[in-house]
């Protein structure tokens, strides 16, 4: 799909104005970046394909709500995000815990070092289940996404210093979960 | 009000269906209009319903009288220039070839005719309004604009041109109000008919935003919300 | 459970480094730098299909005719404001955009601009509605109309501020509607931001249609 010089901006604003076709473009550009937030956030790659095609959706039906077309991103992240918690609390409500996580997330294993370092994975995915989803959420932003505290604060609306708490008890937490594999 | 429940016996015993009609009808013009009234309107609106007319607008036009403090005579005409105008609406659409107009066509009908379109033109829309577009909403859209000061041929000769280009139903319920952002605008009615006229404009389109040619700029947040 | 030192969290948040940590205090620092290796940071890819139901879903949206409504609502108007006050005329007026209230003077016996706003759909089969008035020597305003028997002490309308302008929002049924505005008990007023109809007696009333998806005519 051609539209690789439009800004999202631009093309926010010509969804807005009527031109539906041109959301695919942006459906194209965020469809993985923030997949594996949602995979670790929801323990699974189905559970997150869904939430993805939801924010997606959903960011299109609000997109009149979306104040800076150019930050569409950060936008359809918090929309994401939100449905990921959403997500979450339905599943407390109903007593289920993080779905255990699926092999589908790494590649196929070429050694018993590989298979050693996947179980680790994996046992750390099923850890992150046991965390609150706060926890979970400045966690996986931090050490798999990347982001500075900062750019979490901004995002989020938390405070630093308020996220930080959260994380050191992610941490230890984790810790005492990952007694065996550590 | 006993001639009222004595009216409304003799309803019961003419006919079940008819009958919770009336009885309903009886109980809600009971306190809202004098005796009088209540008992003419009873009246016209049994006729009306003999005939296969909706009932709910009489009532609704003596309940109206009653707020406004019309004196009775005043009211009951009122009342039975209603029923006459929705019978000449049903005529006007059995005329077009709708069979048995429904109650929301008929009101549809009446409001047109109210609003100052004559039969021949309330036909001339029901003939037009096939299947998807449905002639009680069109005739209800013409009705509108009429409302809104553009002329009845004008208002009629857009509806026409959009459904004879095929425009899907939902554009014509956005005429009225893209009538409005026109004359909002300065346009006088019927210049901003004119706009929304695809054989005049040589395909304009009734679309909400963007269509001045100007990037859409950023929305505000939302006003709407009660 | 042993709570990691304060130290080997600063670490873990990437504010020290191992070499930074005291002896005592490396083999725990170790053992954490462990844990976040533990973290899988492989990208995940979602499936091939997902744009195309994204498209579709994106594409039914569009046609509703709910989201036409929030669109035409929510893009920015190009109305004049001019205000002037008449005494004893009372001017209706709609809800614009952003903050501000759009006032408008019409030309006389020329309707004003934008219909009552339709705002989300609060329950099955009704919707919404916003009523506005200008009225600024006004005591008391109430709306009255075929949704509520036309009755005049129903639905009173709150004035905003000190601006003049009187509002209510009901919810009402799909259909059509009659109504007019009551000021200070006894003047019937059209909206002059709606179409008007005849009322029979020698009156005008307001219309206005609220069809099922929300749409206001």
């Amino acid at each position: 799909m051609s539209g690789d010089g439009a800004t999202d901006g631009d093309i926010v604003r010509a969804v807005l104005a009527g031109d539906v076709e041109r959301y695919a473009v942006l459906v194209g550009r965020y469809r993985d970046r923030y997949a594996r937030y949602a995979a670790r956030m929801l323990g699974s790659r189905d559970a997150a394909e869904d939430a993805v095609q939801d924010a997606l959706i959903r960011a299109f039906d609000r997109l009149v709500d979306c104040r800076e077309p150019d930050k569409f991103a950060g936008w359809l992240f918090l929309i994401l995000r939100n449905r990921c918690f959403a997500e979450q609390r339905r599943r407390q409500r109903e007593g289920r815990l993080l779905e255990d996580g699926d092999g589908a997330i790494a590649g196929p294993e070429r050694s018993d070092r590989a298979v050693e370092e996947r179980e680790r994975h994996h046992a750390l995915g099923r850890a992150l289940g046991h965390l609150t989803p706060e926890q979970r959420d400045v966690f996986v932003l931090k050490h798999v996404e990347g982001l500075s505290y900062d750019e979490i604060a901004q995002r989020s609306g938390a405070s630093v210093a308020s996220l930080k708490m959260r994380m050191h008890r992610a941490y230890d937490r984790l810790r005492d979960l990952m007694k065996e594999h550590i | 009000m006993k001639a009222v429940r004595l009216a409304l016996a003799v309803i019961l015993v003419a006919g079940i269906p008819r009958a919770a009609a009336a009885q309903d009808a009886a109980a809600r013009l009971d306190a809202r209009v004098s005796a009088d009234v209540a008992r003419a309107v009873q009246e016209i609106a049994h006729d009306a319903a003999e005939r296969g007319l909706p009932v709910e607008p009489l009532i609704q036009k003596a309940i109206e009288g009653g707020a406004k403090r019309v004196p009775a005579e005043r009211v009951i005409g009122a009342v039975r220039q209603l029923a006459a105008r929705l019978d000449e609406a049903r005529s006007a659409e059995r005329a077009a070839g709708l069979t048995a107009p429904q109650p929301d066509a008929i009101e549809s009908g009446a409001y047109a005719l109210n609003a100052g379109m004559t039969a021949q033109q309330v036909s001339e829309l029901v003939r037009v309004s096939q299947p998807p577009y449905d002639p009680a909403v069109t005739l209800r859209v013409a009705a509108t604009l009429t409302a809104l000061g553009v002329p009845p041929a004008q208002g009629l000769a857009t509806i026409e041109h959009l459904i004879a280009a095929g425009r899907p139903p939902s554009e014509l319920l956005d005429l009225p109000s893209e009538v409005q952002r026109g004359t909002a605008r300065g346009a006088t009615p019927a210049e901003a008919a004119q706009q929304l006229d695809p054989q005049q404009q040589g395909g304009a389109v009734v679309r909400g935003s963007g269509q001045r040619g100007h990037p859409t700029p950023q929305p505000p947040p939302h006003p709407h919300k009660p | 459970m042993t709570p990691y030192h304060e130290l080997v969290k600063r670490v873990l948040d990437g504010e020290l480094t191992l070499a930074d940590l005291p002896a005592e205090l490396r083999a725990e620092g170790e053992e954490a730098v462990r844990l976040l290796a533990a973290v899988d940071r492989a990208p995940v890819r979602l499936s091939p299909q997902l744009d195309a139901r994204v498209m579709a879903a994106v594409r039914r949206h569009a046609q509703s005719p709910v989201r036409r409504a929030w669109r035409w609502v929510a893009a920015p108007r190009e109305i004049e404001l001019r205000l002037r006050v008449r005494p004893g005329v009372v001017w209706g007026g709609a809800l614009a955009a952003a903050a501000a209230l759009a006032l408008l003077l019409g030309r006389p016996a020329a309707p004003g601009a934008a219909p009552a706003a339709v705002a989300s759909v609060p329950a099955r089969d009704s919707v919404f509605v916003r009523f506005v008035l200008y009225a600024p020597s006004a005591k008391q305003v109430t709306v009255a109309g075929t949704f509520n028997q036309w009755d005049q002490n129903a639905a009173p309308l709150i004035p905003a501020g000190t601006s003049g302008v009187w509002t209510t929002t009901l919810a009402l049924p799909v259909g059509q509607h009659q109504y007019a505005f009551v000021v200070d008990g006894r003047r019937w007023v059209a909206d002059p931001a709606a179409p008007a109809v005849g009322d029979g007696f020698g009156r005008r009333n307001s219309v206005v249609a609220v069809t099922t998806g929300a749409r206001i005519l």
